[in-house]
């Protein structure tokens, strides 16, 4: 976590005692994804640059995986059976990804840049099969 | 563009339903038996859900750059 940046809340994060309410919904979905893009732009005119929203991909990646354990829970119960099932599901959900990306355009002209991000396109892809699996095995579809 | 190159599969759906089918098998689920614990209600509402998340996969996918058409 080298490149964190020092906020003035920080000490909140760690201080914190009293946390257990929203440690409940962590323990659904279990995704770290850290994108680290960096586009500089130096002495250039007439640029373009198309990037990927990697906020609304974590959040859809969350989405599809709450979608399961919300499925499984419902159609086995709360119990130690569902858990197990989610906890093996999760086994291929959980995604550590780091994806570091810098562009640097200098002195360019009319220059038009686009970067995407594969991996987390595949990975919500992959998440949403997942999904569709389980709901069609369970003939909710 | 096809609808099957708007949508590609990253994973086989074979393999991701071997993979539903034993993670269910190696705890003991009886599938039949899970089926009946959903209402029409909470079918209907995980339906939804599903269609939900599934447009919304396809329209992230799409909006990738790489996946756009070149005009040139």
């Amino acid at each position: 976590m080298s490149e964190k940046k020092w906020r003035a809340l920080d000490h909140c994060d760690t201080e914190k005692q009293d946390a257990e309410v929203l440690q409940e919904g962590d323990q659904e979905a279990v995704t770290k994804q850290d994108s680290f893009e960096w586009i500089i732009v130096k002495d250039s005119e007439d640029v373009e640059v198309q990037t990927t929203d990697t906020q609304a991909a974590v959040s859809l990646q969350v989405g599809i995986q709450v979608a399961i354990a919300v499925v499984i829970s419902l159609t086995l119960g709360d119990n130690d059976q569902s858990k197990a099932v989610v906890q093996d599901l999760k086994q291929f959900m959980k995604t550590k990804q780091r994806n570091t990306q810098k562009t640097v355009i200098e002195g360019s002209k009319h220059v038009k840049v686009t970067t995407t991000d594969i991996d987390l396109a595949v990975n919500i892809q992959a998440l949403l099969q997942i999904l569709l699996a389980v709901v069609a095995k369970l003939d909710i579809l | 563009m096809s609808d099957s190159q708007k949508n590609p599969k990253v994973l086989s759906d074979k393999i991701i339903d071997l993979l539903v089918s034993n993670t269910f098998q190696k705890n003991g689920v009886n599938v039949e038996k899970a089926k009946q614990k959903l209402s029409d209600e909470q079918k209907q509402m995980l339906k939804d859900l599903v269609t939900d998340l599934t447009s919304q996969v396809n329209s992230f996918v799409k909006e990738q750059p790489s996946q756009q058409k070149k005009p040139k």
